[in-house]
């Protein structure tokens, strides 16, 4: 038995953090009671064994809490938010020029992480309207100053190489997935905090991987995002056997392969492995949740 | 995972007696960490081959104590049978 505030229960504790909050509170102090009682006298430091254990069984139970409801819906809307996350990133270079609608961005990505489907679907459309307004050259809503460079974040015009069309076909798998799920009448569950974490990244130009005046460029801190994003995906798939998070790999690749065809003249070896990337692990989202089962608890 | 039945074939048992359990039938080749273990406790909790039988509070914590069900005692001996079969083709008198 430790006295409270002992530094071995305070490093336990802070490690147990690494479980969901609704298993922390039913069953933390369970845990760390056998983790005490395991301890040699007088320790201070976790045993790296333990630590480790902690970090992994954490991991694989968020994972299996996530992996409650509906895998279709729920895959859904994490597409959905991951196209958002990009939508956003696209403006976010620009938000010096366009506060209000890089802030009506955010605003959209906020609702829907807090699953708040008809406000996220207004707000997306008015985005919607004015991004594509803004590929095309017309002035809706207010008048912008045409190209719109940016702030910092990208050396390139907003829009520079894109085109209505594709802004277009981002933002309406946004708006088709949110009708969808509003129409189910079922509340969306609230997603983490992090996604944030993801939009700078995404929208920042460096380091630069790719030869300077490359159609297209993608930065690799954006190549970094999307690949860590697929491979939890990956691995929330191999440890749930469950399909939610290749629903929403598949949806964000539809989102990036389309970008990639309408350059397809300009596409270089880089462009092919970054997509081969993507491909591979969305396929590999798609497949590990078939694995075979090895006993009756794998 | 057939450790941790093998130890609740004795009766009811809370976390950490089940980890010294394991270790003592294992001869210490088997140590679960408590992550390790609690994650196969409750994986095993969900498909109902054990149950919580009682919870206890012990140093102002919750324990909870857990029992093998029916279920649980059909799959560890079928278990044990299939590892004898295995063990069988190796260790029978060669010409037997």
């Amino acid at each position: 038995m430790t006295a409270p505030g002992d530094p071995l229960e305070r490093r336990y504790r802070r490690l147990l953090l690494a479980y969901p909050r609704p298993y922390r509170r039913a069953h933390g102090d369970e845990l760390l009671d056998v983790l005490l009682e395991d301890a040699a006298p007088g320790r201070r430091m976790p045993v790296l064994r333990e630590a480790w254990g902690l970090l992994t069984g954490g991991l694989r139970s968020r994972v299996t809490h996530q992996a409650t409801g509906s895998a279709w819906e729920d895959g859904l809307h994490l597409g959905v938010t991951a196209v958002a996350v990009a939508n956003l990133a696209a403006l976010l270079p620009y938000a010096r020029e366009l506060p209000l609608w890089t802030l009506l961005s955010a605003s959209a990505l906020l609702a829907i992480l807090r699953g708040r489907l008809r406000t996220a679907f207004a707000l997306t459309l008015l985005t919607a309207v004015k991004a594509v307004a803004l590929a095309s050259g017309r002035q809706w809503f207010d008048v912008t100053v045409l190209p719109v460079h940016p702030g910092g974040l990208s050396g390139r015009a907003l829009f520079q190489d894109s085109d209505p069309f594709l802004v277009a076909a981002g933002y309406a798998i946004v708006l088709i997935g949110l009708v969808v799920l509003a129409s189910l009448r079922r509340p969306a569950r609230a997603r983490s905090w992090w996604w944030w974490a993801a939009v700078v990244p995404v929208a920042w130009a460096g380091p630069a991987w790719m030869a300077e005046g490359t159609e297209h460029p993608i930065s690799l801190s954006r190549m970094a995002v999307e690949a860590v994003a697929l491979g939890l995906a990956v691995t929330g798939g191999y440890l749930a056997r469950d399909h939610r998070w290749a629903m929403a790999s598949g949806i964000y690749l539809l989102v990036v392969l389309g970008e990639l065809a309408f350059h397809v003249q300009q596409l270089g070896r880089q462009h092919l492995a970054y997509a081969g990337i993507l491909v591979l692990l969305t396929t590999a989202a798609a497949f590990v949740p078939l694995r075979q089962r090895r006993h009756c608890l794998d | 995972m057939y450790f941790v039945l093998t130890a609740l074939r004795a009766g009811p048992l809370h976390g950490h007696a089940i980890s010294k359990s394991i270790k003592e039938l294992s001869r210490g080749r088997v140590q679960p960490s408590v992550g390790t273990l609690y994650g196969i406790l409750e994986r095993l909790n969900e498909r109902g081959v054990i149950a919580v039988d009682r919870e206890e509070t012990v140093n102002g914590r919750n324990r909870r104590y857990f029992r093998i069900t029916d279920e649980g005692q059909a799959l560890v001996e079928a278990e044990a049978r299939r590892m004898q079969e295995a063990a069988a083709l190796v260790l029978r008198p060669s010409g037997a």
